[in-house]
């Protein structure tokens, strides 16, 4: 053997050392990695490592109100149903509701209280803690309430029910302030108007769909997007599947086929604004053939002439033999029901549409009858109704540029983002002071705060809820935190009682918490007469209420019920719909609509950004829904960007071919466009309500959102448009089997329907 | 006229050689890290005994894992439970002191995980130990044990073995496990 010398041996010393070293580390990373147990320190007493445990609890990611059943695992939430029990969800919950949880664990949620240092909307903010923040805070208040001033504080809120608004009333009345206003984009503010112009009723009425034969909905997408989907959806189930032998019809009216109109066994797309003529051509038809046996009818007949199905034919775009085969089959069919709003009430004249629209209840007779419009008794705890319209907050704005606005309190609304841009609220924001924000997340309003005080998602704090529009009897439903607060946020009430002690406003809100608020509350309710209130004690019935997730009273209202006349349609202006913008230059109505992210609020929450438009299957981002004659005059198609334009802006989107929509209409989804909001949120799509013309309905103030004219113009630029969706077109596969009307022999009503389902657009 | 190999050969020799010691190291590098940090039996933060434990004082398994009876899973005593009887028993032994440590701290301890199934696998405790599967079924001697290893290979064939000799209801259905 050679003799070895020192460098040899060096070098074999060497190759050893790394191959063991190798070794070791080969033989590490093939190894499963290395998990922990980790114990509890000491144990929790409320759950078992291991075992599901349910809580009841409120949703307020609509204002519908379901109740939910929410499964926790060692303390965390996750999954969230419908709590079986409550009256409005039935056990069920829609795609908002279920993505709560996204809220709850969104990596963009505002973890600690937060001071401005930079300038406004920069967005350079220091932590601070919660006794700086809230005695900063008090500092300011207290002098303003002091010398008597304190109007020159405004609280701005979303729309909030049950102990937490009175808190918020009882609050803003002890600082001296009228200036307490509720805003969320989607209330129906010309709804109320309307019932209460025809019904004199200040809640709105239980639409009693599930026991209805025949439904007539003017532009509500009652299964999508309108007031309370879940519950409605329940409702058109059993109505339409749930009686042997009965298959309740259904009728939608709108100019873009929504979910709601997919459903329907027939869709007509009368021209925009015209609903309410179109309804009055109904009521015409109605009376003159003689379904309405009411002692005044020849008043009605007198006030109704003007509407007959010949004379509004040409201005609604559908045809006069239509108006009276629905307004026949509509009386006859009984119990029938009439509902109307989304684009429909929200016109310049969206008050006298819902109004027309409530006539045709009256005329067929369904006032408190079931299937029919049943009136609410009051909620068990009610409150003033707060809800701004656009005119009222553009005043606001007028005071903030005025000067006459200190202090901002913003809670979990975001006006900066659902508002035209027409409006300049968020320029008028920056003349305010103060401005402080109670929210979870960094929105578009929040980034001009100057004090960010973060607040508990719902799943956190605790709450009540009296759902309104009510379900025809006394409902309520406690919200239970169903999770230790992740966070160092507290709920949104527990700020306000703890502004209110640190004014000495101690007497008129003397609770520490939110929670001892909601128990002298409820107490009162327990005391009141809830059933079998004597034999129980209130802690009974207050766990009993919590483990439930609701309460509720087996009483209906009785009583005589609402005289309606003709007057109400005296000097109605159903046929005076007004536009922005002049038709030649801006030829297409635009109708934008509530998406999957409600009016935007959801758009931070990645299950509902990756789900595809129920109708389109766009997922992510913004579009143009163009009728395809539409797109082919304008020579473009799927994917094509272009600019749609009004008098008050422009953005721009791809276009989405869509065959149920009306060749004169634009249609674009609510809730894009942020430019906060979190990761998830910004800087995707576009907020149509950016280019909405500042138009009004004139007797609430409320925006009338469907009445801008655009035009549409190319700009050459392509980008794919995400679709789940092949081609909506048969192309020559046999999927869709027709037949012609003369052959079926259950009747030509029918097949008539079928006919108009997909692509054809009713006109004249 | 050929062209002789043995020249270069004896150029690589070193090479070779060198290469060889290599492959030699790796071996012992993987067997040694197998041996001495073997992956069925960890070390642990505290040197838990079971032997001690369950063995020599004969404690029932499921006087601390007691949730293996109504849990998927069976649970890992709190530090609290530990401390309850160890504020009096063997206090001055140095695992407990360390174990006293913890408590001091209020930190869980963190012990690390022997018997581990893949997120896929839906395995609940309850219902094994509700058909009277002994514990050492699946996790071996444990009362025997001063350091716990892991016996049994935890592999999806060796599962069903298990079904199929005792015939359990579904036993052999993908989605009783995988679900």
């Amino acid at each position: 053997m050679a003799k070895m010398d020192r460098r040899d041996f060096l070098r074999l010393v060497g190759a050893g050392g790394v191959g063991v070293g190798a070794g070791l580390l080969l033989a590490e990373s093939i190894k499963h990695p290395r998990e922990h147990l980790i114990p509890y320190v000491v144990p929790p007493e409320e759950f078992s490592p291991g075992i599901a445990v349910w809580y009841n609890s409120v949703c307020s990611m609509c204002p519908a109100g379901c109740g939910i059943s929410v499964r926790t695992r060692e303390g965390r939430p996750k999954i969230i149903q419908g709590n079986p029990s409550h009256p409005v969800s039935q056990g069920r919950l829609c795609g908002l509701g279920q993505a709560g949880v996204h809220a709850l664990y969104n990596p963009d949620r505002i973890t600690t209280p937060l001071r401005r240092i930079a300038a406004r909307g920069k967005g350079g903010f220091e932590p601070a803690t919660w006794d700086e923040a809230l005695s900063s805070l008090a500092d300011r208040l207290r002098p303003l309430r002091a010398n008597g001033q304190g109007n020159r504080v405004c609280l701005l809120s979303e729309g909030v029910r049950g102990h937490l608004a009175l808190v918020f009333e009882r609050f803003m009345e002890q600082l001296g302030s009228q200036r307490l206003l509720h805003y969320d984009f989607a209330h129906p503010r010309t709804l109320y108007a309307a019932n209460e112009r025809v019904f004199g009723e200040q809640h709105l009425p239980y639409y009693d769909l599930r026991n209805a034969r025949y439904v007539v909905s003017f532009g509500a997408d009652f299964l999508g997007s309108w007031i309370s989907p879940v519950h409605h959806s329940l409702g058109y189930g059993h109505s339409r599947q749930g009686q042997p032998g009965v298959r309740g019809r259904f009728v939608q009216i709108e100019p873009r086929m929504s979910l709601s109109g997919a459903a329907a066994d027939e869709w007509i797309a009368a021209r925009p604004g015209t609903e309410g003529l179109l309804a009055l051509g109904l009521a015409h038809r109605i009376v003159s053939a003689g379904h309405y046996r009411g002692a005044d009818r020849d008043d009605w007949a007198s006030h109704l002439s003007r509407f007959s199905p010949e004379s509004v034919a040409s201005e609604t775009g559908v045809a006069q033999g239509t108006i009276e085969r629905l307004a026949d089959s509509f009386a006859q069919t009984q119990p029938g029901l009439a509902i109307g709003g989304g684009a429909a009430g929200n016109h310049t004249n969206g008050v006298d549409i819902l109004i027309a629209v409530n006539v045709l209840n009256h005329l067929v007779g369904n006032l408190g009858a079931e299937g029919g419009v049943v009136f609410n008794p009051p909620p068990v705890v009610d409150s003033p109704r707060r809800q701004a319209g656009y005119r009222t907050l553009s005043e606001l704005a007028q005071d903030a540029r005025n000067g006459s606005i200190d202090v901002l309190i913003v809670s979990k609304t975001n006006p900066v983002f659902a508002l035209p841009a027409a409006a300049d609220f968020r320029q008028a924001l920056e003349r305010i002071p103060l401005i402080v924000s109670l929210s979870s997340f960094m929105d578009e309003t929040t980034a001009l705060a100057d004090l960010v005080l973060p607040s508990h998602t719902y799943l956190e704090s605790w709450g009540d809820d009296f759902p309104e529009p009510g379900v025809g009897f006394p409902v309520g439903a406690i919200a239970q935190p169903v999770v230790a607060p992740l966070y160092d946020t507290r709920a949104s009430g527990d700020i306000i009682l703890d502004l209110a002690q640190r004014l000495g406003l101690g007497g008129a809100l003397p609770w520490k918490t939110m929670e001892d608020c909601l128990r002298q509350g409820w107490q009162e309710i327990h005391q009141r007469g809830a059933p079998g209130a004597g034999a129980e004690s209130f802690e009974t019935f207050w766990n009993s209420v919590l483990e439930a997730g609701v309460w509720g009273q087996d009483t209906r209202r009785t009583g005589h019920l609402p005289a309606v006349t003709a007057r109400v349609i005296q000097d109605s202006k159903v046929d005076a719909p007004q536009f922005s913008g002049p038709a030649d230059a801006y030829p297409f109505f635009l109708h934008p609509f509530l998406s999957n992210l409600h009016d935007g609020s959801g758009a931070n929450l990645p299950w509902l950004q990756e789900l595809p438009d129920p109708l389109t299957s766009v997922v992510y981002g913004s579009w143009v829904e163009l009728n395809p004659t539409t797109a082919q005059r304008l020579g473009v198609s799927d994917g094509d960007v272009v600019d749609v334009e009004s008098m008050h802006g422009r953005i721009s989107a791809p276009v989405c071919v869509f065959e149920a929509i009306r060749p004169d209409v634009v249609a674009m989804p609510i809730g894009q466009g942020h430019a906060e909001y979190g990761r998830y949120a910004q800087h995707r799509g576009v907020n149509p309500l950016q280019i909405l013309a500042p138009q009004i309905e004139p007797s609430t103030g409320a925006l009338a959102w469907s009445s801008t004219r655009v035009k549409v113009v190319p700009t050459g630029r392509r980008v794919k448009l995400l679709k789940t969706d092949g081609t909506a077109r048969d192309l020559g596969r046999g999927i869709v089997q027709t037949t012609a009307a003369t052959t079926t022999p259950t009747g030509a009503d029918h097949s008539a329907g079928l006919r108009n389902i997909p692509i054809k657009v009713v006109s004249a | 006229m050929g062209v002789s190999i043995v020249p270069a050969l004896r150029a690589l020799k070193p090479a070779v050689l060198t290469i060889a010691v290599g492959l030699v190291g790796l071996l012992i590098g993987f067997w040694a890290d197998a041996a001495f940090f073997p992956a069925t039996s960890p070390r642990q933060p505290i040197d838990f005994s079971h032997k001690i434990h369950a063995g020599d004082n004969a404690i029932p398994c499921m006087y601390c894992h007691v949730q293996a009876r109504r849990s998927i899973a069976a649970g890992v005593p709190s530090v609290n439970k530990c401390v309850t009887c160890h504020r009096i028993v063997a206090k001055d032994r140095p695992q407990i002191r360390k174990l006293m440590e913890y408590w001091a701290d209020q930190q869980p301890i963190p012990w690390i995980k022997v018997h581990d199934l893949p997120d896929f696998v839906y395995f609940p405790h309850k219902r094994h130990v509700q058909a009277g599967v002994a514990c050492q079924t699946c996790h071996g001697p444990v009362e025997t044990m001063q350091r716990v290893e892991r016996v049994a290979p935890l592999k999806m064939g060796w599962c069903l073995n298990c079904h199929k000799t005792h015939e359990v209801q579904n036993g052999l259905d993908c989605w009783t496990c995988h679900k």
